[in-house]
């Protein structure tokens, strides 16, 4: 591969940049001036355009590196200096090898079919070209993430990443709780950027120290690009086990913020307010990902502690279980994905804990598949449904939506570990590493891998019973539900097109504090043309969506299907992230079930099957009693499963209310009081000096008068005084002046 | 002939009572005529120097008594341009108030 190619890599990079500016600068006007109708075709299809050619560019550049050597598959491409100065060098270089293009692919090649998807979800938005600048922007911004070369470049994309995140979640921002859901994902992942910003400052203190001066001439000032950090680490960090944990945990609580990990996973379910291929691209495919990408880029420190790998592992074998029982108390669509995202982020992080890593990427690849899938899919019934999100209204839609429900239970099947489908070799592989795990061992014999290994297989029956659940409340069932809504009974929408400014009153306050005048609050009603806003009744008759809309939903379908047994045979994909030798310090097997004499797939499939069977029992019939529109009938679990066990209430009121009180008892004690004390104590203490010394000056021309005549006197006594030696004015007697000299000879002539 | 205690002791007289009306009264006027007071018992002493300073001192008498009457006409010419000017300030402030009471004029107070 020649340096042309490597260059190709900024071709990719630039492309989903410049069709964000083109959105930004004249997505408005071209739709104003070709008509609603083709002006969004035109914007849409110039949204896509530039993915799938950076799609194109990647599979060029990727069938490039995997005919080379395993050993030669790790190319930098510089374009120059960022930031130089004389303790530290980032040039804006780009990584090419096998993990980060992997990364590239499913960023454009499942971000092409989600744009595509969403020229048909919001035909109807009013802000059309504003969504698909911020989706090109996510997306420059996520191949920023995977392809820099050093962690400051890197973390632009992170930090660029989350920002898209906000805007997109917060999209339908006239609805305070999705401007507060932007807030939140935002806040929240500030938590994890804390760790990974102090996990790099960590990096750069300990490389640029003077006992490293071997690294000095390779590094040339580049302390934090990973050709400098990686290669160098064990030799640096095996004699200070401690530091590569201190690292390792770091850089962990980053990837806990982003991908959603326990406990900072609540921003996550709150992030489905967001348009739904928004969910499916940033908070299942790709963004969420990015945390599974740091392990991995980083996995040096982790093979290096084992008390870190360990903590990855119990952090995401908890989360991986915890999110998959909530997702049973869940009736909103979307929310069941979300909390199946998180609990699938999970299974990525036994994997990496294990020291598999490659089970991780694994996963996060098969992930993207099904889940970007069943988002998607969701989003079709969503739309099918006049917006109407609550699987309790749903039933039956497999008559309505053949397409749709076709591709959505294969990716269901395709998560529940079906055999032979995608997640069932990739669940297969993290679970087979974490029984086999030699790496997550704390202390002498205590094998937290394997217990992780055994809870996911657990969870992987949940699964298969929750997504079942999702499946056939929403497809079958005989009834249909949305059938018995009374026109008053409408539930949970979870946004509004058109949210209007009362016209009543004098000054409007809108859901975020603003106020507007009469005019203003007319101009704006008149800005937003009246959408029709249909709402769920028992009228209500589904269509199956557009191509545009189901075209992208197949070919995601096909890649559940044959994703993972295309990777996952023969060890390709292993082979191809992690070839031999790839892995500084780990020598033990992590081949599914190599190490352990369990007889996995066995098991596997016992999760798989009784989850689904267990599934299609209870909910053949239709909606259950227990779990219907009378909370009263709901189980305590399923309550507090719905509650999210109390965790998020938990973690907010700790979090905002604590901190809110924290922030009051500060202000009150420390500003107040001695912060405003010193200020205005200095202020009065001014004005008492002033107001004591104002008396003298009393404008009065004779008291300035007879204070001059008052002084000269004063002066001519002290004169006199030290004279004629008087005790009061010293002892020293000063040479007689000449005029008292004068003033005595005459008055003694006389 | 009159010792030159009794000029002194004149011109002292004349400097206190200068200096007593200049902070008791309230009137510019007046107080312009206590500075000419206070001005002219300065020229007094001056000159009663001059006079009695030539006679015990030969050699630098002719000087001496030179320099104290050049002073005095000095101070002559500075109090006739500070009248001038007082006066015009008084005027102007007359013109303004309606008023020359001293006292109103504390804008300084503080």
């Amino acid at each position: 591969m020649g340096d042309s190619t490597n260059s190709l890599i900024w071709v990719i990079l630039g492309l989903p940049l410049a069709g964000s500016l083109v959105q930004a600068l004249f997505g408005k006007r071209v739709i104003e001036s070709m008509g609603p109708k083709k002006g969004r075709w035109t914007m849409g299809f110039l949204a896509v355009l530039p993915i799938a050619i950076a799609f194109i560019l990647g599979v060029v550049i990727t069938l490039g590196l995997s005919g080379q050597a395993p050993d030669a598959r790790s190319h930098i491409s510089t374009l120059g200096d960022w930031i130089s100065i004389s303790s530290i060098r980032i040039p804006f270089e780009a990584l090419i090898d096998p993990l980060s293009m992997t990364m590239v692919l499913i960023i454009t090649g499942i971000g092409s079919l989600i744009h595509l998807y969403s020229t048909g979800y919001m035909s109807e938005e009013q802000d059309y070209s504003r969504f698909f600048t911020y989706l090109n922007l996510f997306i420059s911004c996520m191949l920023i993430l995977v392809l820099a070369n050093n962690l400051v470049l890197m973390f632009i994309g992170w930090e660029g990443v989350g920002l898209c995140s906000y805007l997109l979640i917060a999209f339908w921002y006239k609805d305070i709780n999705n401007a507060k859901a932007g807030n939140k994902a935002f806040i929240v992942n500030r938590i994890g950027d804390w760790g990974l910003t102090l996990g790099m400052f960590l990096i750069f203190c300990i490389l640029s120290k003077p006992e490293n001066s071997a690294l000095l001439h390779a590094a040339n000032g580049r302390w934090l690009s990973y050709d400098v950090i990686l290669p160098h680490a064990v030799q640096i960090f095996s004699n200070d086990p401690g530091m590569a944990t201190a690292i390792a945990l770091l850089l962990f609580v980053g990837a806990c913020g982003k991908s959603a990990q326990f406990p900072l996973y609540f921003w996550l379910p709150d992030a489905m307010a967001g348009p739904t291929p928004v969910s499916a691209l940033i908070h299942a495919a790709t963004m969420v990902t990015a945390g599974v990408f740091l392990v991995n880029r980083m996995h040096v420190f982790y093979e290096l502690s084992p008390v870190a790998s360990a903590v990855v592992v119990c952090v995401g074998a908890f989360t991986a279980l915890f999110a998959a029982l909530i997702a049973f108390g869940q009736t909103d669509i979307k929310k069941v994905l979300a909390y199946s995202t998180v609990s699938q982020l999970g299974y990525m992080f036994i994997g990496c804990g294990a020291g598999a890593y490659w089970a991780g990427m694994f996963h996060v690849t098969t992930h993207a598949f099904f889940k970007a899938c069943l988002f998607l899919g969701s989003g079709a019934v969503i739309h099918a449904m006049a917006h109407n999100q609550d699987m309790r209204n749903y039933g039956n839609l497999f008559k309505y939506l053949k397409i749709t429900a076709w591709t959505m239970i294969i990716a269901t099947l395709a998560i529940a570990g079906f055999p032979l489908l995608a997640g069932y070799w990739s669940k297969e592989a993290i679970i087979g590493a974490a029984l086999g795990n030699s790496q997550a061992v704390v202390g002498d014999n205590l094998n937290l891998g394997v217990i992780a290994g055994w809870l996911a297989l657990i969870t992987a029956g949940l699964t298969a019973w929750y997504m079942t659940r999702l499946a056939m409340l929403t497809f079958f069932g005989g009834e249909e539900r949305w059938r018995s809504i009374k026109p008053a009974q409408h539930h949970a929408h979870a946004h509004d097109h058109a949210e209007h400014a009362h016209h009543d009153g004098h000054a409007h306050e809108d859901a975020h504090g603003f106020f507007y005048t009469d005019e203003e609050a007319k101009a704006q009603a008149a800005a937003i043309p009246e959408v029709h806003h249909h709402e769920l009744d028992r009228k209500h008759e589904p269509h199956e969506v557009p191509a545009s809309m189901w075209l992208p939903l197949v070919v995601l379908a096909a890649l559940s299907v044959v994703g993972g047994w295309a990777l996952g045979h023969d060890e390709v994909f292993r082979n191809w992230l992690y070839p031999e030798g790839k892995l500084a310090v780990l020598t033990a097997s992590t081949v599914p079930g190599e190490a352990s004499q369990i007889p996995l797939k066995l098991y596997s499939m016992i999760a798989a099957f009784g989850g689904l069977i267990i599934g299609y029992l209870i909910y053949r019939k239709g909606l259950p009693k227990r779990e219907g529109w009378d909370l009263n009938l709901w189980s305590p679990f399923r309550k507090s499963a719905a509650n999210q066990f109390g965790f998020n209430d938990m973690l907010m009121n700790a979090g905002v209310e604590g901190g809110g009180e924290l922030g009051n008892a500060i202000w009150k004690v420390f500003d107040v009081k001695i912060i405003d004390g010193i200020v205005n104590g200095l202020g009065a203490l001014a004005m008492g000096l002033g107001g004591l010394f104002r008396k003298i000056q009393t404008g009065y021309v004779r008291n300035y008068a007879m204070a001059m005549t008052f002084g000269g006197l004063l002066i001519l006594a002290i004169a006199l005084g030290a004279y004629y030696k008087l005790p009061i004015f010293g002892t020293t007697q000063p040479a007689p002046p000449a005029v008292y000299h004068h003033i005595q000879t005459l008055g003694g002539g006389q | 002939m009159v010792p030159l205690a009794g000029y002194l002791g004149l011109g002292l007289f004349m400097f206190t009572m200068g200096v007593v009306g200049v902070m008791i009264r309230r009137n510019p006027i007046v107080i312009f005529m206590c500075i000419e007071l206070m001005l002219n018992s300065v020229n007094l002493t001056f000159v009663a120097f001059a006079r009695y300073g030539s006679v015990t001192h030969h050699g630098s008498g002719i000087q001496s008594a030179m320099a104290g009457q050049m002073i005095v006409i000095f101070v002559m010419a500075v109090a006739a341009a500070e009248v001038a000017v007082g006066l015009g300030i008084i005027m102007a402030i007359f013109r303004l108030r309606k008023s020359i009471d001293i006292d109103d004029m504390s804008l300084l107070r503080g």
